[in-house]
């Protein structure tokens, strides 16, 4: 086949495309990581009798199940003045990211079909998980603000770092999503062990009693900042509350917010031609 | 004005490894090579050479099994080669948006879905609703979810949403072998309006009516390897003298 000086712009389809265009085109295919998890989210309750109210209802139910045990019965409020509101912040922004990760951890999978049909960047598949449960995460959100108000906490200045702290999560979110995304893909039993790993991190990130009142050794809350998640709920909780600043679980969420998402995107395109494969 | 090239395929082939009772991949994990594990090859494309133009429309035909839907999907660029290169001046669009469509939901959000999985804007395929819907011959049902709808009725919508955006390579895997005769001919008819937009079309299908009907010049694979490449009736006609004999 004679080489044609016309032909010489046509594009190798074995070439793979450089980071940089790969960045591009899922900014340009950004409205499909928004618009399809938050159709998929509504229609989620469409066939309950109470609908979309079950975004309310579910944190409200899970918080009082929290309550009545360890609060109540078990009794582990040693160290924290509002409990409840310790609480709420603590059990819904680790649910918030469990679920991400779990999402995920599915996302390659289940758009077997989609990957084998149509071409586009496959990181826009952890992206929606990420925007969905995002966005699932707002009528929680409403819900921690109504319990931290109602349990007497007051509005300061420290409040407006809240929205940072969500931020710096749903960052450490999407890098923790990659990573989950590709393992997920090639492992499928990781859907399996992730609850259980998860039911473990629950306990190891202070959710339901003050890691400072029952932990003394320095050395022992130093091991808890390397903790993403208890970072994230106990920078949120001071945002919060009236609590000492957390000096280490700040510099450990900046820390995780920052360098995931790009360590988690580069591990996930690294092999990014075998999904769907 | 001779027409510009729009894909050079040169001695493509493609070979699947079926994996045999894979194991856990973990191993995969922390490699970026191909790891070991024990698989058969099939060689499903083996050396097959072509070039196509603006303004042309391809049809591709064969046996059950002989490659032909292999090639179509090597020229999307979802499969790797094994050797041999395909050179595109845009990337192809297969027409095949049903894996993004959602049963559950409206045939409107499903255009918009559909449209947004195919790389348009929201506001492109916001413009061009009303056409998608009125193609799809479903203006009273666009809103029930698309459960109700009868296989012909989802078949309608994707090829309507598919064909929206103009795409400059659209390739077809027996997408028209749905709908009533009717719609064979209007999908016959939009088909040749995308070729005449100075775009190309390629065509996978058994059915040689069908290939008949919508392209001028043909290609014949059969265990992954190209038996004749001409004008779809002479092709065509080779290929049913091959079959009849066979048969």
């Amino acid at each position: 086949m004679a080489d044609n000086p016309a032909d010489a712009d046509l594009i190798d389809l074995s070439h793979t495309t450089p980071l940089i265009s790969y960045l591009q085109e899922i900014w340009v295919r950004r409205e499909f990581a928004i618009v399809v998890p938050i159709n998929d989210m509504r229609a989620q309750n469409m066939d309950t009798a109470l609908g979309q109210l079950w975004h309310l209802m579910n944190p409200i139910m899970l918080i009082s199940v929290y309550y009545v045990i360890f609060g109540v019965v078990l009794d582990t409020t040693r160290g924290v003045d509002n409990f409840l509101g310790f609480l709420v912040i603590g059990v819904l922004l680790f649910q918030l990211t469990q679920r991400v990760i779990q999402e995920s951890a599915a996302s390659i999978r289940r758009n077997e079909f989609l990957i084998r049909s149509i071409r586009f960047p496959r990181a826009l598949l952890p992206i929606s998980a990420v925007v969905g449960q995002t966005v699932a995460f707002l009528p929680s959100l409403l819900v921690l603000f109504i319990f931290v108000l109602a349990t007497g906490e007051t509005f300061s200045p420290r409040w407006l770092l809240l929205p940072l702290v969500l931020i710096a999560q749903a960052s450490f979110g999407l890098g923790a999503a990659f990573i989950i995304a590709r393992i997920g893909f090639a492992v499928g039993d990781v859907q399996q062990i992730l609850p259980h790993l998860f039911r473990l991190l629950f306990y190891m990130s202070g959710v339901l009693f003050s890691v400072d009142a029952f932990i003394t050794s320095t050395a022992m809350q130093r091991l808890f900042a390397l903790n993403p998640m208890y970072d994230i709920i106990t920078v949120a909780r001071w945002s919060l509350m009236d609590l000492a600043v957390p000096k280490e679980s700040i510099i450990g969420l900046v820390l995780w917010a920052l360098v995931l998402p790009v360590v988690g995107l580069l591990y996930f395109r690294a092999n990014e031609h075998r999904y769907g494969a | 004005m001779t027409n510009r090239t729009v894909i050079i395929a040169s001695d493509v082939h493609v070979v699947y490894r079926v994996y045999e009772d894979s194991k856990s991949g973990v191993k995969q994990l922390f490699s970026r090579g191909q790891t070991k594990r024990n698989f058969r090859l099939i060689q499903a494309v083996n050396g097959i050479s072509f070039k196509l133009s603006e303004g042309e429309s391809l049809g591709v035909i064969g046996s059950n099994g002989s490659g032909k839907s292999t090639l179509l999907m090597a020229l999307t660029g979802l499969l790797p080669l094994e050797s041999g290169s395909i050179k595109v001046r845009s990337r192809p669009t297969l027409l095949a948006v049903n894996a993004a469509l959602r049963h559950g939901t409206s045939g409107r959000r499903n255009i918009i879905i559909g449209g947004l999985a195919l790389g348009m804007s929201k506001r492109e395929i916001e413009g061009k609703m009303d056409e998608i819907c009125a193609f799809a011959e479903l203006e009273e049902f666009i809103d029930l979810p698309m459960r109700a709808y009868s296989s012909g009725m989802r078949a309608r919508l994707s090829f309507a949403i598919a064909t929206a955006h103009q795409p400059e390579i659209l390739l077809i895997d027996e997408a028209l072998a749905v709908g009533d005769a009717r719609f064979k001919e209007k999908s016959a008819a939009r088909i040749n309006k995308i070729r005449s937009q100075a775009g190309a079309v390629i065509l996978v299908s058994h059915d040689t009516a069908e290939v008949a009907r919508s392209c001028d010049r043909t290609l014949w694979i059969e265990k992954g390897e190209l038996k004749a490449d001409g004008p779809t009736d002479e092709v065509i006609a080779l290929y049913q003298a091959a079959t009849h004999l066979a048969g």
